[in-house]
């Protein structure tokens, strides 16, 4: 009995020390907004069906924060309101049988957030900064498109880690906007359209171009340790902290760069 | 059992006489008219926040109390809440999307389906909230102790809120700005303690909510100030 109690407690105290966050998949409404007449495959990696975050705030809290399918949800929705035809494919699919314009596959290239104990506000804030990376119906990689997010929430009405959760969502709401707004002009996937139909490359070759990207990645070293972040300055692009956190300026390789206006 | 009930009754008091009184507020709430206004029968009003990517921290308490103080009573506006609005227009009202000035109106109302969703719900007004609720001051201290023959607190604590904010009104008829009201108020609080601790609480945000949602509804209905 008494170590039945002393159990009990070890996991209250153990709990007591951090969170756990799981999202749920994420829903958009449907946006006011002509689709393009475009044929994708959206291809979802596993790291980014099953993306989880830890982190330690101020060195003390552990939080674990369990995207799940929320963002393969979001995307796959997002982009079926954007384009005419859309099949979404696991990674280890061959794309190469599809008669398709364009193959985009979504990534997490940082994930931050900050609780009110670090921003001395009320809010939770959350940032990702997602990568959009487009490859023609030849398989060559033709966009790569970083794209920043941000979602804030007050504890107003929220409990527990709801108001986390809703920043979260916020974020992932936010890069729904975006792109919709910014994704052809930053990369010009329309004019895939007329390009001559043939089929993406196999499999094969996009893996060894992510293996050429990560040991690319490795050279110029990890990302620094998290420092506490604060709440972004005014401005119309809310800079998110992570952007000045990491070390090098990966922006697209081979396409324009990414803008935040509504124009 | 006398000297107990006579506590309770002290204390009783203390509550109610905390009740009855409240810190000190000064308020002023004025308005900048820029066109005339005035709304129809079944016409409706929509509050929103200025974004967050702009610096805005309009608190969502404050954005509801708006809605709610407006649609209250036998000439209250009809409010549609911000988060269908929001939702019904996806993504061209998002934080990061939302027009910034009105000459971007005439643009957005070019967008496939966006004139259609905002003539379904028939607004006519979109109100943009900013600003917010900060602690600016303070001071004071107080103490309080409990053993087995009782307990109690004894000192002085103050402290002041200041709640700004302004509320830009933006016509969907004309597709121009009306004008805005601006509502500053000030709430000092105290919280003396001899004993049993008295709060008199100045509501800042609170007052804030009132005097613009009651300010709003005029510059809206144009009925002159008396």
């Amino acid at each position: 009995m008494r170590s039945l109690i002393a159990v009990a407690l070890a996991a209250v105290f153990v709990a007591g020390c951090g969170s756990n966050v799981t999202l749920d998949p994420v829903t958009i409404p449907a946006p006011l907004i002509d689709p393009m007449p475009l044929s994708i495959a959206i291809r979802i990696p596993a790291e980014f069906e099953h993306f989880v975050h830890e982190d330690e705030v101020l060195g003390r809290e552990k939080w674990r924060i369990d995207l799940g399918r929320s963002n393969a949800a979001l995307f796959s929705q997002l982009f079926e309101f954007m384009f005419d035809e859309v099949t979404v494919i696991g990674p280890d699919d061959d794309a190469s049988a599809l008669s398709i314009d364009a193959l985009i596959e979504p990534s997490i290239d940082a994930f931050e957030f900050s609780v009110p104990r670090q921003s001395k506000t009320e809010a939770y804030a959350v940032w990702i900064r997602y990568r959009l990376k487009i490859y023609d119906s030849a398989g060559d990689l033709y966009a790569n498109w970083p794209l920043s997010a941000y979602g804030k929430s007050e504890e107003f009405g929220l409990t527990g880690d709801e108001p986390l959760k809703r920043a979260a969502i916020l974020a992932m709401r936010d890069a729904a906007a975006l792109t919709i707004m910014n994704l052809d002009k930053s990369t010009a996937i329309s004019a895939l359209k007329d390009r001559p139909p043939a089929s993406v490359a196999s499999a094969e070759s996009q893996v060894a171009a992510a293996e050429a990207e990560t040991a690319s990645r490795k050279e110029r070293g990890p990302l620094p340790k998290r420092r506490d972040v604060t709440l972004p300055p005014p401005g119309p692009v809310a800079g998110p902290a992570v952007l000045a956190m990491d070390p090098v300026d990966d922006g697209p390789t081979d396409t324009v760069r990414e803008e935040s206006t509504n124009d | 059992m006398t000297e107990i009930n006579y506590c309770l009754g002290k204390a009783l008091t203390a509550c109610l006489a905390a009740l009855a009184l409240g810190g000190c507020i000064t308020s002023r709430v004025e308005d900048a008219r820029e066109g005339i206004t005035g709304i129809e029968e079944g016409e409706s009003v929509v509050i929103l926040a200025k974004s967050y990517h702009l610096g805005n921290e309009t608190e969502g308490k404050y954005i509801s109390c708006i809605e709610d103080a407006l649609a209250r009573g036998s000439n209250g506006l009809r409010v549609i809440p911000h988060k269908q609005f929001v939702d019904s227009l996806f993504p061209w009202f998002e934080p990061r999307t939302a027009p910034a000035e009105t000459k971007g109106l005439p643009k957005l109302m070019e967008r496939p389906g966006v004139a259609e969703r905002i003539a379904e719900q028939n607004v006519r007004y979109i109100v943009w909230l900013d600003g917010d609720t900060d602690r600016v001051a303070g001071g004071g201290s107080l103490s309080c102790a409990a053993g087995p023959g009782g307990g109690g607190c004894f000192g002085f604590a103050w402290w002041q809120n200041d709640a700004d904010y302004n509320a830009a009104v933006w016509d969907l008829k004309g597709l121009e700005s009306a004008g805005s009201v601006t509502a500053d108020v000030s709430g000092t609080s105290f919280l003396p303690a001899l004993v049993i601790p008295i709060p008199l609480i100045a509501r800042a945000r609170a007052a804030a909510c009132k005097g613009l949602a009651e300010q709003l509804r005029e510059f809206i209905l144009d009925e002159p100030e008396v």
